[in-house]
């Protein structure tokens, strides 16, 4: 679809000209005003300091008071016949309704606080600033409707912050029982964010000569920068744990022989040639560097055990779903309890795995419950996924292993099964990452104490016994509380102060914490993905 | 009426005769010594289901028989065996489900019945914890009510979805009809990521960039405000959002896309006036889905919150933030003993049934579109 609309684009556009050239700029300039909106949001840029020589809210007033004269000059200048355009007759109610939205808070606060009306007059002139916006809109043809509102809209907010009617020290204080003030260090910087998407907006579609192009053109440039900001939101995400972590992590990092923890590998006794203390250690007095190892083992047990519960339950429900039972009440019922199970909140699950576990497992939170209650959110998941999977084996196959005469449970064995493989196991893997980070279950029903002890590591395969009395069977290490990272990380937060007598650096042990955590869902999530495009690859290739 | 209710007796009678009469030829068809383990199988199950729930430590006998009696079949009677377990499997997620509902509703009672009041003379059982706004749990006298947290969840849940939904349906559209092959191989596993990261490292982050950031910045009083709550579990909820409205627009025939290009038509213009009116209900299912996510988000609000269960002052003041129905679970589940354990499984209840309406409202609007656009449901 893309190739096509670049193809037709060619077909229909006229030669390039210096008039689509301003347009580009203009579309340029808003691109620069989002990003000095976004960095001064954050306070990456000073509202007070000076950027290039000249003040940073008086650039800001400047370029949007440019951005806003350019846009106006492209839409008079199509409605005099000096740019050749294709504008429709109305610029839409859509169109009429996003310009609307800005004019009437401007309208409503000018008039209630500025001009100190009240709140009844406030709304009032909002609604009738607005509505002339609407008007002004909808009503002309496309060409000015597009720009000037808009337009407008962009030189009075460049000429409020050029003129200093707010500057950096102001503030309205909204005299409410609980004390908030918007301040002109949020108010510009979300001013000019806005200004610029609606700026953008209207140039980019007075870039493709307004008319349906025009209108493809200032939807396209929204969208794609949509999808931008979820990517570059997502990294930089990733990148601040990280930076703020990798400290915590590598505090007391050895690197030679025999510098790391014994450790067994296939029966000889072996020191390893690293040493990573935050990942190897537990807490203890006499640490010189203290570390979430009980945590990571805890949160690894927790995640087996899941997996070992749901993983047989779901690929069972799913081929009982999708291979014996044929469509009807009952797999609807089934169908309906599995999206209401994916989808119910995950402490409830805590709620219930603490009603109904944590008494049938020696009346505390234990390992086994978290494991349990784990399982179970990772249940419907499973079934939903291998359902996919297997409702995507095509029927030639199923026919061609009963047309030789194999009975059904032996299709599904050696046909469907293998065939659903790849499906089945991304699933599992992705949904094996998103329970590894759940807190919300595992507070009520697993989680102990803020810091454990290297000493109190779980050690669930040593941890069977034999009794002689029933169960027969008990494994002292299930049924105790542990801790896992997401806990962990919950556990230092609400700590707060009194955590510093434990750690040397409290903060730099946090973030070292989430970093760990963020690093083992995302492995799981990187596995995932992985194994997905690798079985992609290889069915294309075969 | 009457006619009604005879017709469908009629035909619950006949559905249970058709299964009455499958079970019978299931019965016939299968060996003798089949149909015994598998009874052995099925009888001895329920015993263990039956132990567990009495809280037997005799629990463990019934689950060996099961276990032997299984075995046993694999190896004698595969093909029954296999579907018999594959069917105890499917009837787990029922029965989880439905052990979800007795056990939460079940703790619940007793606060419900202390908080009846009084209306016309008639006493309704846990109607005051919806008619006024104290919580106390400390100080006489003793008040559960559900209002701050409501007040909490329904602010929090309005800003999320104001940022979830418009921003999860324009990258949904980018996945599946804007984006070249490329891009969309780097953006949708990027969206799958997002969905990956731990709601406490969102909360962790926002405890200890965001919040103290929002407090200067609009001069409050201490950390935590629904707004940026809001915004941070509408963040939180956008992959869902992308994810099921991405499958709802893909699942437009590309014939009906095909067709309107045919006639002249931009991209964006077959998007707005064919793509997404005949994805609409799924895209709404998108949304809805969206919003039981925000509703559920624990614990993000949790960290980021006051921890004060009281209403805001006024009602619309978004810049503080006191408790929603997800955190005062989270928070107080520790101290919480008696009455105040079981305030808080009325918490949960609100939210599981809330949730529940919205998952089984979501997916009977796909089911509809699904059924109008002539796929297989």
């Amino acid at each position: 679809m893309a190739g096509a609309s670049e193809t037709d684009a060619k077909l229909v556009e006229s030669e390039t000209t210096e008039t689509d050239a301003v347009a580009g700029v203009a579309v340029g300039l808003s691109a620069v005003l989002f990003a000095l909106a976004v960095t001064a949001l954050f306070e990456r840029v000073s509202l007070t300091g000076s950027l290039f020589g000249v003040g940073t809210v008086t650039l800001l007033g400047g370029l949007l008071t440019a951005l806003g004269v350019a846009v106006i000059a492209f839409g008079a200048g199509s409605r005099l016949g000096y740019v050749e355009t294709d504008p429709d007759p109305s610029a839409g109610l859509v169109a009429g309704f996003g310009a609307a939205v800005p004019w009437v808070l401007i309208g409503g606060s000018v008039a209630s606080q500025t001009l100190g009306l009240g709140t009844g007059v406030g709304v009032v002139a909002g609604v009738a600033v607005g509505a002339v916006a609407f008007a002004l809109t909808v009503l002309p043809r496309e060409d000015v409707g597009s720009t000037l509102p808009l337009g407008a809209l962009l030189v009075l907010t460049g000429l409020v912050f050029l003129t200093g009617v707010i500057d950096p020290a102001w503030a309205w204080e909204l005299d409410w029982e609980q004390q908030a003030a918007i301040t002109a260090e949020f108010l510009i910087p979300a001013a000019t964010l806005f200004a610029a998407l609606y700026g953008g907006w209207a140039s980019a579609k007075a870039y493709g000569g307004f008319g349906a192009r025009g209108r493809h053109m200032g939807a396209y440039v929204l969208v794609y920068l949509n999808a931008l900001s979820i990517v570059a939101f997502l990294c930089i995400l990733v990148a601040y744990v990280v930076v703020q972590g990798v400290p915590g992590l590598l505090t007391g990092v050895d690197v030679g022989l025999g510098t790391g923890p014994e450790t067994t590998i296939l029966g000889v006794s072996v020191a390893l040639p690293v040493s990573v203390p935050f990942v190897m250690n537990g807490v203890a007095l006499l640490n010189d560097f203290q570390g979430v190892l009980p945590a990571i083992v805890g949160t690894f047990w927790l995640v087996i055990g899941a997996v070992l519960l749901a993983v047989p339950l779901g690929v069972g429900a799913a081929v009982f779903l999708t291979e014996y039972a044929e469509r009807g009440r009952f797999t609807q019922v089934v169908e309906v309890a599995t999206n209401g199970l994916w989808s119910t909140p995950s402490i409830v699950f805590g709620l219930f795995g603490f009603a109904f576990l944590i008494p049938r497992f020696g009346n505390g939170k234990s390992l086994l419950s978290g494991m349990i209650t784990l399982g179970f959110m990772l249940l419907p998941l499973v079934v939903i996924t291998s359902r996919e999977a297997m409702l995507s084996v095509p029927d030639e196959y199923r026919d061609a292993s009963a047309a030789l005469g194999v009975s059904k449970w032996q299709t599904i064995r050696s046909v469907v099964l293998p065939a659903a493989l790849p499906g089945v196991v991304t699933g599992v893997i992705l949904g094996v990452g998103r329970i590894a980070g759940e807190t919300a279950p595992i507070l009520l029903t697993m989680a102990g104490g803020t810091f454990l002890p290297g000493s109190q590591t779980v050690d669930v395969i040593g941890g069977f016994q034999f009794t002689a009395t029933p169960p027969f069977v008990a494994n002292p290490a299930l049924l105790e509380a542990t801790s896992a990272l997401p806990y962990q990380l919950f556990a230092l937060i609400t700590a707060g102060v009194g955590l510093g007598s434990n750690v040397g650096d409290p903060d730099a042990f946090r973030w070292a914490t989430a970093l760990i955590l963020l690093m083992v869902v995302l492995s799981f999530y990187a596995i995932g993905i992985a194994t997905r495009y690798y079985f992609r690859r290889r069915l294309k290739h075969t | 009426m009457a006619q009604v209710t005879d017709s469908r007796d009629g035909r619950i009678r006949g559905a249970i005769g058709e299964q009455v009469r499958r079970t019978k030829r299931f019965a016939d068809e299968t060996e003798t010594a089949a149909l015994a383990i598998i009874s052995v199988m099925a009888v001895s199950l329920l015993g263990a289901l039956v132990g567990f729930l009495a809280v037997s430590n005799w629990t463990v006998l019934p689950f060996v028989a099961f276990l032997g009696s299984s075995a046993i079949g694999w190896v004698r009677y595969q093909e029954e065996t296999a579907y018999t377990i594959a069917l105890m499997m499917t009837a787990s997620t029922i029965l989880i489900l439905g052990l979800i509902i007795v056990f939460i509703f079940r703790e619940s009672i007793p606060v419900i019945r202390y908080e009846s009041a009084t209306v016309f003379g008639v006493s309704v059982p846990g109607l005051r914890m919806f008619i006024q706004p104290n919580w106390d749990a400390v100080s006489p006298p003793i008040r559960y009510s559900m209002v701050p947290m409501i007040h909490g969840t329904v602010m929090v849940t309005l800003i999320a979805s104001a940022v979830a939904a418009p921003l999860g349906v324009s990258a949904a559209l980018f996945l599946s009809e804007i984006a070249p092959a490329t891009v969309r191989e780097v953006v949708k596993p990027g969206v799958e990521i997002l969905a990956g990261i731990p709601s406490i490292v969102y909360g962790f982050i926002g405890f200890t960039v965001l919040g103290p950031w929002a407090s200067d910045q609009f001069q409050t009083t201490g950390q935590g405000s629904y707004l940026f709550v809001g915004i941070v579990v509408g963040l939180m909820a956008l992959p869902t959002v992308v994810s099921v409205a991405e499958d709802a627009l893909s699942s437009v025939p590309e014939s009906m896309k095909s067709g309107s290009l045919a006639m002249g038509t931009t991209d964006w213009q077959t998007m707005t006036s064919i793509t997404l009116p005949a994805a609409f209900s799924g895209v709404s299912a998108a949304v809805l889905l969206g919003v039981g996510r925000a509703i559920g988000e624990t614990m993000a609000a949790t960290v980021m919150l006051r921890g004060v269960p009281r209403l805001t002052d006024p009602l619309v003041n978004v810049f503080y933030g006191q408790e929603t129905l997800t955190s005062i679970i989270a928070r107080n589940y520790g101290e919480a003993d008696g009455l105040q354990m079981d305030a808080l499984f009325v918490a949960g209840v609100i939210l599981f049934v809330t949730v529940l309406v919205i998952s089984i409202g979501a997916q009977y609007i796909e089911w509809r579109m699904h059924k109008r656009l002539g796929g297989e449901v």
